[in-house]
């Protein structure tokens, strides 16, 4: 039953081979492919199957029995949801019986059913009631006492409240949770009448929160927390738009009453995502009613933070700067949020080329020095601008350097997904354990920094050179390669733990050389980036780069100063690092940084403090207040999700629009409209202003975007183009990487990573409400061995020590953890956990000791 | 008197142990199977002898057998359904306990002709007695190497499990038992893919019941034709039957297919204690009810079949005229409601609400339109359920309704039980 219609097209089209069969549907005769069901044939000519069990992603079940239909020849009514055609088939959809039947199913459900609408939160878009008032019989003969299984509604957790009464076991949730979600929280017990829905001991305490049960639920059995009697849903004002968090770029929508956020839901077949989100998407958008929002511009006056206005607070970056002609470019830079939009930050590189003369730009704090020497080899032929679901149907999918299941649930998900459907075999590689592990081929740990001798391991395999490595590194490479030999296709899916390492420059050139060896020996080869970011591609192909300009082009291409009346410069800026640094020496007159927080997030607290310290002027445009913002001399505060429209990129190199939901709280502003206000500040025009026109000066010079254009973007977005190979020729075998320890140390000491938990997502999300009742407070997580070796216990105080500083946080003990490793989540502010790292170390040796203060 | 086949060995005392069953004979078909036919020809052998599954469906076992894939690269496993939960049935039990090897015995042979190397026997979790002599059965089987390794000095190697079932009616459908083998929730799957193809651990799976196997020594040693030629030609062959109900005798009986139900009940059961039959319920209380009029019906797939009944698990009970029908179709539905593993919408809802309306109506409180209501309720869940659970529960409340319509009635009109 694994056969859908597209699949059989797409594979069988691939070999010339489609076998089709005719059949007849209420009188229509048509041709589909062989294995096609049933309900997809009457879906497809527009014939209404009622349907309450059958998803399209999930395992088929056919026990709700709506979808049952004639079929000349058989005995009993069948369901269409699990029939497959076959060739002369006639098929019913509509005779008396088959409407009596579906009367027949619909009066059984609402036998037991409370029948409580009016207060019920899917009253108005419950699949029960839309059936019932389509298919019903509209009266009822049972008269009998209804089955009650409690008269309260059970909390089963934070964000899922859940009412069995109303449950029509059509096990959507359990389905979704098991066979997507992969969570396996959700279960059944019991038989009968008495079958009931639940997580282990009648709790969810321990599940992912996601609330895809939730969405999935055709009833109001399972329900959102947050969204208990808020609203009804007719009177909520709804807005699609994509998720601001990670590079997933799910499709979700914002429901709001009266100007207040009520909910965000998924739709079903929307987006990369269908009807899924994750906790963060789902929950996570409520940080925009935070409460740390700036909004009002801010000016140092005396060593403090005062309210100004726009005005003033303009006068005095004029006033500091003074005439840009005279400025030095050398000595300004500017730090962008890999979060703002594709036009905010093309608008941004403008105004720091074209206003203030300098190519010092960067977009993330997090990545290593050096990367973006070896992007462009990668950006131009070989990244796949192509739907991820597409990549994933490669024979064998290698995933390197990403926790996957925290940082793009629901990319997880699609992998999850599609492998239970699909032959191809998965390879893992990270230093987390991830939940894909189990459904892997084999998995690998390993520590951020060690995947570009994993890289050239499975190069030189590939080219059948022997390299020499220890289990379990060799054992995965052996097995990996094997597949990847005999595959016809690879998909390769790189994350960010790989990107925060020092040798990542060399990672990613091994990379290359291995995913052109692979082309060059026929293979059908994907590559996609899992950011962690939602718009880190965007920020790259934006030209918020020190060596690049829009489009990875290079500083002093043609076209540029024709565009903007202004040259670019074209000696090459510093990036973050060495901004930084310049900064630290006293060398920088201006920083300006646009939704960026180093202090926060730069892995070398100290030096970001004497950074921030030394600047001449430290402007900071942001929505929310953050540790730096607080050592700004000027704030300028800008919209926050929400409050303005853009477009990102996803990992999938698809251009999505974020929409405004509402305007920007208090006097805040535009961050397009900022920038433009800026550059008139010192008397230059961006020219550019409106989302529209932005959108288009970017087709016009990013060659990924040729043709497009922002009216045109529909909800399934808009894929950018690949263009030709950057960069040179054959890679010439770049430099063996230096080997690492890996995690065998012998001083007790653990290797510290970090990056997103599974509730959060940057720091965005601890002004979430939702998501911070679930985890507030940070943690340390190490394997349980390595707890009992130090006679730690699961929620002991301890102390977390580098050669730098330390910290005290509450230790977890993961029995999936690696001996050696230890994760401290990045989203949390108060324990200042990048005072642990220094500049250029990444992962970071740390001793973990009991914490006996009070 | 009819010769008693499988009853032979049950009736004699200390035959559950292995001395005693080789003593009469036991194992000898095996030896025979093992040096002189190939699995083709055993598998030819049971087609041509028509024996039909005794668990309740009737599908030939050698067809059966012929659809295990030829060239698979995976085990093929074979499973013995024992999960005997019919109420009114306990020949499976009297089997295990009396004489496991006959089982055990007839399991090698039907996994040597199928190319199985491990097999599972399903058991009634409330079998205990069953479970303890089949375990040492086993053990003794393996002991004298009948199991394990190079059977009989053969090629042919075979390992055998013991899975005690807990407590679930549905685990006696087939692809339930397989879900419940595997550690799953035992809900019945979608077929296709049938067992034979996709069964065990998406495996091909062969799945008989114990008094099946137990028939296949005797074919070897007596041969098809033998067994063709007792009872009637569509199904063949001995057969027991359990007696229950208000009849004199209850007991388990073997008697060749096809003799009547009249015959069995007031010659063989010696009648019922009133003295007169109400009606019989003739294949365990999947199978709607036969009224006195019709008793003279053959006792045998096809001919039960014909009349409007089935055979079922041959679990015969049997109600005199002092038998509420009203209680039965009650009581049995309750059963079905209490067993019904809740995942298609006809069976969960529908028995559970024909099991209300029946019990207020037991009780007196009926209302005339209950009876629309519980005809409606068969006409939903009748040939819309998922698997045959609710198909039977359906079936036999619609025959009780059809043949005493008035019994309803007048517990509606008298406002009590007329026999109560």
């Amino acid at each position: 039953m694994k056969g859908n219609a597209r699949f059989t097209e797409r594979e069988t089209g691939q070999e010339g081979l489609i076998h089709m069969v005719q059949l007849t549907i209420d009188d229509i005769a048509v041709d589909v492919p062989e294995g096609t069901l049933v309900l997809e044939v009457a879906l497809a000519q527009g014939i209404d199957v009622p349907t309450f069990c059958y998803q399209k992603r999930l395992s088929p079940l056919a026990s709700c029995r709506m979808c049952l239909v004639a079929i000349e020849g058989a005995a009993k009514l069948q369901p269409a949801c699990v029939t497959p055609v076959m060739d002369g088939m006639v098929v019913h959809t509509a005779t008396e019986q088959v409407a009596k039947i579906r009367a027949s199913m619909l009066e059984l459900l609402l036998a037991n059913h409370p029948l409580d609408c009016p207060v019920c939160d899917k009253s108005g878009e419950c699949e029960l009631q839309d059936m019932v008032f389509e298919y019903g019989a509209g009266v009822s003969r049972f008269q009998d006492e209804k089955r009650v299984f409690h008269s309260q509604d059970l909390s089963l957790n934070q964000v899922i409240i859940f009412n069995s009464n109303r449950c029509i076991q059509c096990q959507r949730c359990v389905r979704i949770c098991e066979e997507v979600v992969g969570a396996v929280a959700l279960g059944t017990v019991e038989k009968g009448m008495d079958t009931a829905i639940t997580g282990f001991e009648n709790s969810l305490e321990s599940c992912d929160h996601c609330g895809n049960c939730i969405e999935v639920c055709p009833v109001g059995a399972l329900m959102s927390q947050p969204y208990r009697y808020k609203a009804r849903p007719w009177d909520l004002v709804e807005t699609d738009t994509t998720c601001p968090f990670c590079g997933t770029g799910c499709q979700l929508t914002v429901s709001a009453r009266d100007g207040q956020l009520a909910r965000v839901t998924s739709k079903y077949e929307t987006g990369v995502n269908g009807e899924t989100l994750c906790v963060k998407g789902r929950y996570g958008i409520d940080f925009i009613d935070g409460g740390d929002r700036i909004e009002t511009p801010l000016l140092r006056r005396d060593g403090t933070l005062s309210a100004v206005t726009w005005e003033e607070a303009y006068a005095a970056l004029r006033e500091h700067i003074g005439d840009p002609a005279a400025v030095n470019g050398g000595r300004i830079g500017g730090l962008a949020s890999a979060q703002q939009s594709c036009e905010t930050l093309y608008l941004f590189q403008k105004m720091m080329r074209t206003v203030f003369g300098t190519n010092n730009l960067d977009s993330s704090n997090r990545w290593a020095a050096g990367i973006y020497d070896a992007l462009p080899g990668l950006f131009g032929d070989l990244y796949s601008r192509r739907p991820l679901d597409e990549l994933l149907e490669a024979d064998s999918i290698l995933v390197i350097g990403s926790s996957v299941t925290d940082d793009n649930p629901v990319s997880d998900y699609l992998i999850r997904a599609t492998l239970r459907n699909r032959t191809g075999k998965l390879f893992l590689a990270s230093a987390r354990p991830s939940r894909l592990d189990k459904d892997s081929t084999a998995h690998l740990r390993l520590l951020p920094g060690d995947e570009v001798q994993l890289i050239a391991l499975l190069d030189h395999a590939l080219a059948g050179m022997a390299g020499e490595a220890a289990a379990p590194l060799g054992e995965f490479v052996q097995q990996a390669v094997t597949t990847v030999k005999s595959a016809a296709s690879v998909t390769v899916l790189v994350g960010v733990d790989l990107l925060r390492a020092p040798q990542a420059n060399l990672a990613l050139q091994w990379l290359e050389r291995f995913l052109r060896r692979l082309r060059g020996s026929g293979k059908q080869v994907g590559l996609q980036f899992l950011f962690d970011r939602s718009n880190q591609m965007g920020a790259w192909e934006m030209g918020v780069l020190p060596g690049h300009l829009p489009g990875w082009r290079s500083l002093g291409e043609a076209g540029f100063e024709q565009a903007w009346g202004k040259p670019p410069p074209r000696m090459p800026g510093a990036d973050i690092h060495a901004m930084l640094e310049r900064c630290a020496d006293g060398e920088m007159d201006l920083l300006y940084l646009i939704g960026s927080d180093p202090l926060a997030a730069y892995p070398d607290r100290d030096l970001v403090e004497k950074a921030l310290s030394s600047v001449g002027l430290l402007v900071v445009q942001a929505a929310h207040h953050s540790a730096t913002t607080a050592r700004a001399d000027i704030v300028l505060p800008g919209a926050a999700f929400g409050e303005e429209t853009g477009t990102v990129i996803g990992n999938e190199g698809r251009v999505q629009i974020i929409r405004e939901i509402r305007r920007p709280a208090g006097r805040a502003r535009r961050n397009m409209e900022i920038l433009t206000q800026v550059a008139e500040t010192f008397d230059c025009d961006l020219g550019a202003a409106t989302p529209q026109e932005v959108f288009a000066e970017i087709a016009q010079l990013v060659p990924s975007f040729q043709g497009l254009s922002l009216g045109d973007i529909s909800a399934a977005g808009a894929l950018t183009a690949s263009t030709p190979r950057v960069g040179g020729e054959e890679l010439d075998g770049p430099p063996m990487p230096t080997r690492s320890n890996g995690l065998r140390l012998d001083n007790g000491k653990l290797m510290l990573v970090t990056g997103d938990c599974g509730f959060h997502s940057g720091f965005a999300t601890e002004q979430s409400a939702t998501l911070s009742g679930i985890l507030k407070d940070s943690y340390v997580e190490i394997g349980s061995t390595d707890g009992q070796a130090k006679g730690l216990a699961q929620g002991d105080n301890v102390i977390v020590r580098s050669g730098r500083g330390e910290t005290r946080l509450k230790l977890r003990l993961n029995k999936n953890f690696p001996p050696g490793l230890a994760f401290i989540p990045e989203n949390f502010a108060h324990p200042r956990l990048n005072q642990l790292f220094s500049q250029g170390e990444y992962p970071c040796p740390v001793d973990i000791l009991p914490d006996h203060a009070p | 008197m009819y010769e008693k086949i499988l009853l032979k060995n049950l009736e004699t005392p200390g035959c559950h142990d292995i001395g005693t069953y080789e003593a009469r004979g036991g194992y000898k078909a095996l030896a025979t199977v093992l040096k002189d036919y190939s699995p083709g020809d055993l598998i030819e052998l049971v087609k041509r002898s028509n024996l039909r599954g005794r668990g309740g469906a009737g599908f030939p076992t050698g067809v059966k057998w012929g659809f295990v894939p030829k060239d698979t690269d995976k085990p093929i496993y074979l499973c013995c359904n024992s999960d005997e939960g019919e109420p009114g049935t306990f020949k499976d039990r009297a089997l295990m306990e009396k004489d496991p090897h006959v089982m055990i015995e007839g399991m090698l042979i039907a996994a040597y002709a199928i190319g199985s190397e491990i097999s599972y026997n399903y058991i009634r979790g409330e079998y205990t007695l069953s479970i303890e002599r089949v375990e040492t059965a086993l053990h003794q089987a393996y002991e004298r190497g009948f199991l394990g390794k190079n059977i009989l000095g053969s090629d042919f190697s075979h390992d055998m499990y013991v899975h005690r079932g807990a407590g679930a009616y549905i685990c006696g459908e087939e692809t339930a038992l397989l879900e419940s083998i595997e550690g799953r929730r035992a809900q019945p799957k979608l077929k296709p893919p049938f067992p034979a193809v996709a069964g065990l651990y998406e495996c091909p799976t062969i799945i008989n019941n114990t008094e099946t196997f137990a028939y296949l020594p005797h074919i070897v040693e007596r041969g098809a034709e033998w067994f063709r030629g007792i009872g009637p030609e569509g199904s063949p062959g001995p057969k027991l039957y359990c007696l229950s109900g208000q009849v004199k005798k209850p007991g388990l009986y073997e008697f060749p297919m096809g003799i009547s139900l009249r015959e069995m009940v007031e010659e063989h059961a010696g009648g019922t204690h009133s003295g007169k039959v109400k009606a019989v319920i003739p294949g365990g209380v999947s199978a709607p009810l036969i009224p006195e009029c019709d008793l003279d019906v053959g006792m045998d797939f096809d001919s039960l079949a014909a009349a409007g009944s089935m055979l079922g698990s041959a679990g015969v009970i049997v109600l005199d005229d002092t038998a509420c029908v009203v209680r039965v179709a009650t009581r049995i539905m309750e059963f079905f409601n209490l067993e019904s593993c809740g995942k298609c919408t006809p069976c969960r809802e529908g028995n559970d609400w024909a099991a209300k309306v029946l019990r207020r109506l037991e009780a007196g409180n009926g209302r005339r339109e209950d009876l629309d209501q519980l005809e409606f309720l068969c006409d939903s869940i009748f040939g819309t359920s998922f698997c045959a659970l609710g198909d039977a529960a359906a079936w036999s409340l619609g025959a009780a309704l059809k043949h005493f319509r008035e019994e309803f009635e007048r517990h509606i009109d008298e406002g009590k039980c007329p026999f109560h």
